[in-house]
């Protein structure tokens, strides 16, 4: 940038960004030469391209070089003001703002650091908190458990005592096999159910209505019990597909998909490929490459299910319902 | 000479002081910074242009660190806060690198 004389205003009519054709303005204007910086002397000579060059390009307040203008037109220049001050050199009231404008980065800094201490701190004590969160539900969990335990083999021991409750115990067995309510052995089949190897499209991947295909199935050839990876399948269990994973019980599965069903070992396995369900799983094995694989079972443990019935229950009665 | 020793006086008042932010007015203050130092490289420009003024120092100061921290405020209340301080930000800096730029050319005759 050359050294010009410093009275020279960049001129800030020519801002608007239309076509402005210098030096039509007034002859002292008109008069002065070529303006100091390279983005001023552009900025005479064609309008603004983008809103980023205008910025560039007034980078400096044109305050200041209109004051300038003004002092030079009143040639005060070379005089002393009445404050004491000289024009050009700061004076007392920049010494105040610059002052200023140092408490305010001392202060923003030490508001940072304040900030980022105060966020480790918190972050520190969310991470302790949601440990000890853990920790508790384990602890509660186990306790659950083995608080379930005891009710059982209270309840088993208090009915066996009498008849009644014998038999009350019988029923209650045969309903908690049919609800998935308690852990069920026995002999069944296995069923495994796993993705075309090298699977690239959904279609060669196991997909939820196959396996309520499957499930349907295992019902209908007169299963006991069945389980998918090791969750119980009862009358509540939805098998959805969700987000490219197969749930079950809203738990993602992951690959291969065992599904094991209490039954008459004998006869189930070759029942089970005669149903329509488990036929079009066949079709899909030999046409996507599905793999599918049935396995006799002498002895499985089948776990028993969490569930939370809902039920509906009769409101209490209030004046309103008339 | 006056300026640095304005600056030096301020930041060292700012360290002993150690002034608290009020709540409210902790957002506004990085972005008055910027404005301000917005400001101090136009005020710093002008003066190695010849054409610095105490008065129109003082009256961008403090109108560029009004100004920013009134847009955020109001960006803020408006849910474009984020945004708004994004704008201002490239906005002032920007301005401060051209000025730097302007100053460097100054300095060093290049």
């Amino acid at each position: 940038m050359s050294d010009v004389p410093a009275q020279v205003p960049p001129d800030e009519d020519h801002d608007v960004p239309s076509g402005n054709v210098p030096g039509t303005h007034d002859g002292v204007r008109g008069a002065r030469p070529p303006l100091q910086s390279d983005g001023a002397s552009r900025r005479s000579q064609q309008p603004f391209v983008g809103l980023l060059e205008h910025v560039a390009a007034t980078s400096l307040d044109e305050d200041y070089a209109h004051v300038a203008q003004l002092r030079a037109a009143s040639g005060e220049r070379a005089q002393e003001r009445a404050d004491g001050s000289r024009p050009g050199r700061p004076g007392l009231t920049a010494l105040v703002a610059l002052a200023v404008f140092g408490v305010l980065v001392a202060t923003a800094g030490l508001q940072t650091r304040r900030d980022a201490d105060q966020s480790a701190r918190s972050r520190e004590s969310l991470i302790k908190q949601a440990d000890a969160g853990k920790a508790e539900l384990g602890r509660r969990r186990d306790e659950a458990a083995s608080l379930s335990r005891q009710i059982r083999t209270e309840q088993t021991r208090a009915l066996a005592e009498t008849a009644r409750g014998q038999s009350e115990q019988a029923k209650l067995d045969r309903l908690g096999l049919a609800a998935g309510a308690v852990r069920t052995t026995g002999p069944g089949i296995a069923v495994r159910v796993d993705d075309a190897r090298d699977a690239t499209s959904g279609t060669q991947q196991v997909q939820a209505p196959d396996l309520q295909k499957l499930v349907n199935a295992l019902w209908l050839i007169g299963a006991e019990a069945i389980s998918i990876n090791d969750y119980r399948v009862t009358s509540l269990t939805a098998i959805r597909d969700a987000a490219g994973a197969v749930t079950v019980n809203y738990r993602s599965l992951t690959r291969p998909y065992v599904v094991r069903a209490v039954g008459d070992p004998d006869t189930m396995a070759a029942r089970l490929i005669d149903t329509s369900g488990y036929q079009t799983l066949l079709t899909l094995e030999s046409s996507f490459g599905l793999r599918l694989d049935i396995e006799r079972k002498d002895s499985m443990v089948l776990p028993a299910a969490t569930l939370t019935l809902r039920h509906a229950r009769a409101a209490p009665a209030t004046g309103a319902d008339k | 000479m006056i300026a640095a020793l304005g600056l030096i006086v301020g930041v060292v008042l700012g360290l002993l002081l150690q002034p608290t932010v009020p709540n409210w007015l902790d957002p506004y203050l990085p972005i008055a910074v910027v404005a301000a130092l917005d400001a101090v490289f136009g005020a710093l420009r002008a003066f190695l242009d010849g054409i610095f003024d105490d008065k129109v120092f003082v009256v961008s100061f403090v109108s560029n660190v009004l100004i920013a921290a009134l847009i955020v405020y109001l960006g803020d209340k408006l849910g474009v806060g984020g945004q708004l301080s994004t704008g201002v930000i490239v906005v002032l800096g920007i301005r401060i690198f051209s000025n730097v730029a302007a100053i460097r050319r100054h300095l060093f005759h290049a």
